[in-house]
């Protein structure tokens, strides 16, 4: 398969077709889940897809080694690469790894101006043009909504969108009104998109809560796969 | 095992540049007193260290060659080598580890793990060498050895385990919590000689217990008995002192003290530690190769009274001639006695025996198994094994990279030449990573070696030892050409000149190869190629690869098959299929879509946060792939893989972009395709440089 149509086949235009073309340059979106269900895989499989797209994607993470994510990138992607037989996969590895660069942050509850200051200092003096940035590890129970505010101001200024992951502990499981788990419901405002991941038997359900002006509860019908953690079409993987 | 060699060390000081290595070893030196006073590297009084001996390491305050010294902690020998922290050098690093029982790994309290710990570390694990850990610079500002501790785990994948806790911290930092021996250890007098012992500060204490029960924790899966005492209760230092030699020894525990070099904090603990935790060359399994019996594996007993086996592992040229390191894994070496080069095969017999201390020696008769000494006068290579004439071994062989960057130099003069002729010869054999030749195309001399630092050390070498003034043109960086398509061949080489002329036909194709530089595949069938003009083929291409026809350097990972061909029955020779070869290559060449490959360096830049803008927009414009940077408060790491030909002066770029505070090491991570734009210019340079020598 050449990279254009394994652009084109990917499950993640499902996602984009729910919430109207995709979460758009100027906008925020949120994955939320418990811990280990599956966000940082969520992510970097939505990082890759824009990465085969020709976009440039900056992946900002809260862990100690940078090398980790690095090697959550490989791993995805040789997954990609092999179950759907990708041409010249080498070649189209080494011009992913010109668009990708990890930002890491040693403490977690780092200001938001810190970090719009560093993303600044890699898109403008770096000379990197981010399409699409990845904030892995946020943490919102520190966080305020000014700050996700903050970046949402850069996020347009700079003509870019950004996904986070949120993690949900086991003592907050309860939602709103609007089925946003209550942890996240102050930040709604300037949030377009918010995902969450369900535990179920066979694999990790992704369920739409929220797309752009809209509160919904919508099954994606999009599975995260147990056994290669990518983004799956539950459809396609019965076939098999 | 005997009582000598118990009590005998072989121990090496490696880390990240500037981390205080020098600076620890002259306090060795001190406490072991083998020296009286101590100097500082690039200190006031202008003397320098002890074991940066060289001018050029005293002006410069970098260790430039490992130097090697013998001192006695408590009744223990200890041959010390303090090696330089710059990548450059990291040959040196190399040898010294591999001839080494343990090592001390010294890290910033600051810093932390850095670039080149991580080389440190992989050189350490492959020759297998257990280490303990020593946080350096607890007095600097920001001093953070509890977190040193962790990366050390996070980042290094060791089992780190703290045996002390600082009392005070950076310029209140005075000593130490000894968590075996749970007292407080406080480092006094004009030169931290004397340790006073008390009890663990109040404040510490609740601090100090919970430490020590990680300690006991992490020992207790090396000793079941430490377990059982630790499970009542009722826990003896020496089972502690043990279940840590233990897992130190199998490399399953990295021991972390911590101290001030600089200060005079710590460091006499630290030698007890090597001591206690370090092997003794007995603990250790050595094997070398028996060339009589197929290079099968022979373990070595570390006794006197057995043959003989030692390794050259360091050739330098002293104050009173050359001087050659060995390691002396089996038997013992004796003045007088003769030994047998098995690389060279020639006997040698040992002249002057001595033992070193940085830059002064003493005689001695005899090296006992397991020890490590110098002998005068014998003429080999290093690397070179040297064993009893009843013996014919090889010691395995030690990884040595391959150089990246290349100068032309040339002498001033007649007698600056001759000068230089013999600097280069003694470099060269000095440095296993330093290479020299002269183009046969332009006649120039060409310089190799690992850096720019590397080769102006040695230019500045040749100047001040063999006064050989030379200039130098630029640096250039090791090209290499590949080929990118496969393309058949078929080609006969014919002359008839008067006599007996020449005949032979190839045929066959040239394909990319994935791994490796070259490889020959003869599918001829039917014998249309007698069998012993095959080699003659392979040579033929082989000769081919040493020069491309795009810039002039060499080819690689190229897949030659031949499988069709013709002789004649008079005509065809060796000479004949080499050149038909060699014809056959140069016209398929081009049909191979050949490419240019570049060194590409993987960066590590080091500074404070403020800085980081800049240092992205540095990288940026030398066409670097930024790959991640981490932010830790104010202090940030880039890492980022660069082309090597973007990368030179980007020492004092660095330097003016950040005030002199951000600092960058590189090392060679792999051959990468050059972009279109900068091949042209490669090509346009290398059409006029040709096209100048042909005029
Ligand atoms: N504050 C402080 N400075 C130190 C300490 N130890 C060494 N230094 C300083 O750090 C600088 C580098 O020290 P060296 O001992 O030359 O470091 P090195 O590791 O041998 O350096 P290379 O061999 O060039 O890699 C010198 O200026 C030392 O005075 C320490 O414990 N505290
Ligand atoms: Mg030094």
């Amino acid at each position: 398969m050449v990279k254009e149509e394994l652009v084109q086949r990917s499950p993640l235009r499902i996602l984009e077709k729910s919430i109207q073309g995709g979460l758009g340059a100027g906008n925020l979106g949120i994955i939320a889940s418990r811990k280990g269900v599956g966000k940082t895989a969520c992510l970097v499989h939505i990082a890759t897809d824009s990465l085969l797209q020709g976009k440039h994607v900056i992946h900002v993470s809260f862990s100690s080694r940078t090398d980790h994510i690095i090697s959550w990138y490989e791993d995805i992607y040789r997954e990609i690469a092999a179950t759907r037989e990708l041409e010249d996969a080498m070649e189209v590895h080494d011009s992913l790894v010109r668009n990708r660069v990890v930002m890491n942050f040693s403490q977690r509850g780092i200001e938001a101006e810190q970090l719009i200051q560093s993303l600044r200092a890699m898109i403008v003096h770096g000379g990197f043009a981010a399409d699409v940035i990845m904030v892995d590890g946020y943490d919102f129970a520190l966080g305020s909504p000014e700050s996700l505010e903050a970046l949402k101001s850069f996020a347009q200024e700079v003509g870019l969108s950004i996904w986070f992951s949120a993690t949900l502990h086991r003592e907050q499981p309860q939602v709103d009104e609007n089925g946003v788990p209550v942890i996240l419901a102050p930040y709604m405002d300037c949030v377009s998109v918010l995902i969450t991941l369900e535990p179920a038997p066979e694999h990790v359900k992704l369920r739409l809560v929220k797309e752009h002006d809209r509160y919904v509860h919508e099954d994606l019908s999009l599975v995260l796969d147990s056994r290669t953690l990518l983004i799956a079409d539950p459809a396609q993987l019965d076939s098999k | 095992m005997e009582a000598r060699i118990q009590k005998m060390r072989n121990i090496g000081i490696s880390a990240h540049i500037d981390s205080g290595k020098t600076t620890l070893s002259e306090r060795i030196l001190f406490y072991c007193q083998r020296i009286h006073a101590i100097h500082e590297v690039r200190g006031k009084d202008g003397v320098g260290a002890t074991m940066d001996s060289m001018e050029l390491e005293r002006e410069r305050g970098i260790t430039i060659q490992s130097a090697s010294t013998n001192v006695t902690w408590k009744d223990h020998v200890i041959n010390v080598i303090d090696t330089p922290g710059h990548v450059d050098f990291t040959i040196e690093v190399e040898r010294a580890l591999r001839v080494l029982d343990g090592a001390i790994l010294v890290l910033d309290s600051v810093g932390g793990v850095q670039s080149q710990t991580l080389t440190v570390n992989r050189q350490l694990g492959r020759y297998n060498v257990p280490f303990i850990a020593f946080v350096n610079k607890c007095d600097r500002t920001g001093a953070n050895p509890v977190r040193v501790r962790d990366q050390i785990e996070e980042k290094l994948g060791h089992n780190a385990v703290l045996l002390q806790l600082p009392i005070g911290l950076e310029d209140k930092f005075v000593g130490v919590v000894d968590l075996i021996s749970m007292k407080a250890q406080y480092y006094e007098g004009d030169f931290g000689e004397i340790i006073r012992e008390t009890e663990i500060p109040a404040e510490l204490a609740q601090q100090a217990e919970q430490y020590r029960e990680t300690l006991l924790d992490a020992a207790s899966m090396f000793s079941d008995e430490l377990a059982e005492a630790y499970l009542e209760g009722e826990v003896q230092p020496q089972q502690v002192i043990d279940a840590v030699r233990a897992g130190t020894l199998s490399r399953q525990l990295v021991p972390v003290y911590m101290g001030s070099a600089y200060k005079n904090k710590g460091v006499q603990a630290l030698l007890d530690g090597v001591v206690r935790y370090l092997p003794n060359p007995a603990e250790l399994t050595y094997t070398a190769l028996d060339l009589n019996n197929d290079e099968e594996p022979v373990d070595l007993t570390p006794e006197s009274t057995a043959p003989t086996v030692a390794l050259a592992f360091k050739l330098e040229e002293g104050q009173y001639g050359q001087l050659t390191y060995m390691r002396v894994y089996q038997g013992s070496i004796k003045k007088g006695m003769e030994l047998y080069n098995s690389r060279a095969r020639k006997k040698v017999k040992i002249g002057r025996l001595i033992r070193m201390h940085a830059d002064t020696t003493t005689d001695i008769n005899e090296a006992p198994a397991g020890d490590i000494v110098a002998i005068f006068g014998i003429d080999c290579a290093s690397g070179d094994t040297f064993v009893d004439p009843s013996l014919n071994y090889s010691m395995t062989s030690m990884y040595v990279p391959n150089p990246v960057i290349s100068l032309a130099v040339k002498a001033k003069d007649k007698s600056a030449e001759d000068n230089m002729g013999k600097a280069l010869n003694r470099f060269t054999k000095e440095d296993p990573t330093f290479r020299s030749f002269v183009d046969p195309e332009s006649n120039e001399t060409i310089i190799q070696g690992m850096g720019e630092l590397h080769l102006e050390v040695y230019i500045e070498r040749m100047k001040r030892e063999y006064r050989a003034d030379v200039e130098t043109g630029m640096p250039q960086v090791a090209y290499r050409e590949a080929i990118s398509a496969r393309a058949e061949f078929d080609y006969t080489h014919k002359k008839q000149t008067g006599g007996s002329g020449q005949f032979a036909r190839v045929a066959g194709f040239i394909e990319p190869l994935d791994e490796g530089d070259y490889e020959f595949v003869d599918s001829i069938k039917g014998g249309v190629i007698p069998n012993e003009y095959i080699p003659s083929c392979d040579k033929g291409f082989r000769t081919a690869m040493q020069k491309g026809t795009v810039i002039g350097f060499p080819i690689v990972g190229v897949r030659v098959a031949i499988n069709d061909g013709a002789t004649h029955p008079v005509d065809s020779s060796d000479m004949a299929f080499q050149a038909a070869a060699l014809g056959a290559f140069r016209q398929t060449y081009a049909k191979t879509k050949p490419v240019i490959l570049e060194p590409i360096m993987k960066v590590s830049v080091e500074g404070p946060t403020e800085y980081q803008g800049s240092i992205f927009g540095s990288l940026n414009q030398r066409r670097g792939i930024i790959l991640a940077s981490s932010e830790d408060g104010s202090f940030s790491t880039v890492e980022a893989e660069v082309p090597l030909s973007e990368m030179f002066g980007y020492a004092t770029v660095l330097r003016s972009l950040s005030q002199g505070k951000a600092e960058f090491s590189m090392e060679f991570l792999k051959y990468g395709r050059v972009p279109q734009s900068v091949a042209e210019e490669l090509i346009k340079k290398y059409q006029e440089s040709k096209n100048k020598e042909s005029k």
